[in-house]
């Protein structure tokens, strides 16, 4: 997986950097969801990794075959950095997010795309914005794409891009804490944004 | 004679601008702790009399530590950094005795405000 690049690497030092921004990011639009749901979001330690984006599935490997998921994906950019947020949702939780959002008679298939649409974008925009305030950066966010409903992790990650040979993942797994609500969050960074993210967090560490 | 302040944090670069944070004119000695048994570890050693405290670490968490000290009723004034803000994680810690909650990410004027609004750094 941390196959050495010539251009591309990422120390100790810098992962550090990165899981601490997006600590700082992914706490901001955990607030938000509390907020708008009322419960309290468990906060995981971020993972990062530079991976290829074959092993994406990886990353996602806590969903089985079997187990049915609903995505969204958003593009962003700013400041010559360039990557897509992957929010990947469990399909158990829909049930919760609609009582909690009281929308609980409307859990249609449309219902539920609206759901997943309010959630993610609150969720992205949270931290893709959060990142970007401690580094500096306006990150101007495309339009949010559906990348399935109801469907298995692989069926996801075909529909997406197969972006780019070697990319920079954050990846945050949300639950919450008396409800059954769970999804991952992923941030994927283009290569060339690597380079200039890193030296973005150099800057910080000095 | 100079105050024995821990910082407490498990990313290298939290604990760094920590430190950078603390108010030049405050004398303190700086100790550091890379996750909550570390830290708890220190404060035994009298080495946490002010604790600047993460949440979310590894092995122990923020919340772990808040409970040793009260547990073991250790002498540290526990300030709370944290970048989770949700309203339910800031009542927890303060329910659990810590004396204030700053928002990652921490800078200059947030410390000094804090620790002047309680009373732990006298303004010279």
């Amino acid at each position: 997986m941390n196959t050495a690049s010539p251009t591309v690497t990422l120390s100790d030092d810098q992962r550090d950097c990165y899981q601490e921004l997006t600590n700082v990011a992914m706490g901001q639009a955990a607030d938000r969801l509390a907020r708008l749901l009322g419960e309290y979001v468990v906060l995981p330690i971020p993972r990062v990794n530079l991976i290829e984006s074959s092993d994406l599935r990886m990353a996602l490997e806590g969903y089985g075959e079997d187990s049915s998921v609903s995505a969204v994906c958003q593009g962003f950019i700013g400041s010559g950095i360039a990557g897509e947020a992957l929010l990947v949702f469990n399909d158990t939780s829909f049930k919760d997010l609609a009582r909690l959002t009281r929308r609980e008679q409307d859990l249609t298939h449309n219902g539920q795309l609206e759901l997943l649409m309010d959630v993610s974008s609150l969720l992205i925009g949270a931290c893709i914005q959060g990142i970007g305030e401690q580094l500096e950066v306006h990150f101007n966010q495309g339009h949010p794409v559906v990348l399935g409903q109801h469907c298995n992790v692989r069926d996801i990650l075909k529909a997406g891009n197969e972006l780019w040979t070697k990319t920079l993942a954050i990846e945050i797994h949300y639950t919450m804490e008396s409800v059954n609500v769970d999804c991952d969050l992923l941030l994927l960074f283009t290569e060339d944004s690597v380079l200039r993210l890193n030296q973005k967090i150099d800057y910080l560490l000095d | 004679m100079a105050i024995n302040v821990l910082i407490c944090d498990d990313s290298s670069f939290a604990r760094k601008q920590m430190a950078r944070a603390i108010p030049p004119e405050w004398e303190v000695t700086v100790h550091f702790a890379g996750d909550g048994v570390e830290g708890v570890q220190a404060i035994r050693e009298g080495k946490g009399e002010v604790v600047f405290l993460d949440l979310t670490m590894p092995n122990m968490d923020g919340y772990g530590v808040l409970e040793a000290i009260r547990k073991e009723d250790l002498p540290a004034m526990v300030i709370v950094v944290s970048g989770d803000i949700q309203p339910d994680a800031q009542q927890r810690v303060m329910a659990l005795g810590a004396m204030a909650f700053i928002k990652k990410p921490i800078d200059a004027d947030k410390a000094r405000a804090v620790l002047t609004d309680y009373g732990i750094m006298v303004r010279a």
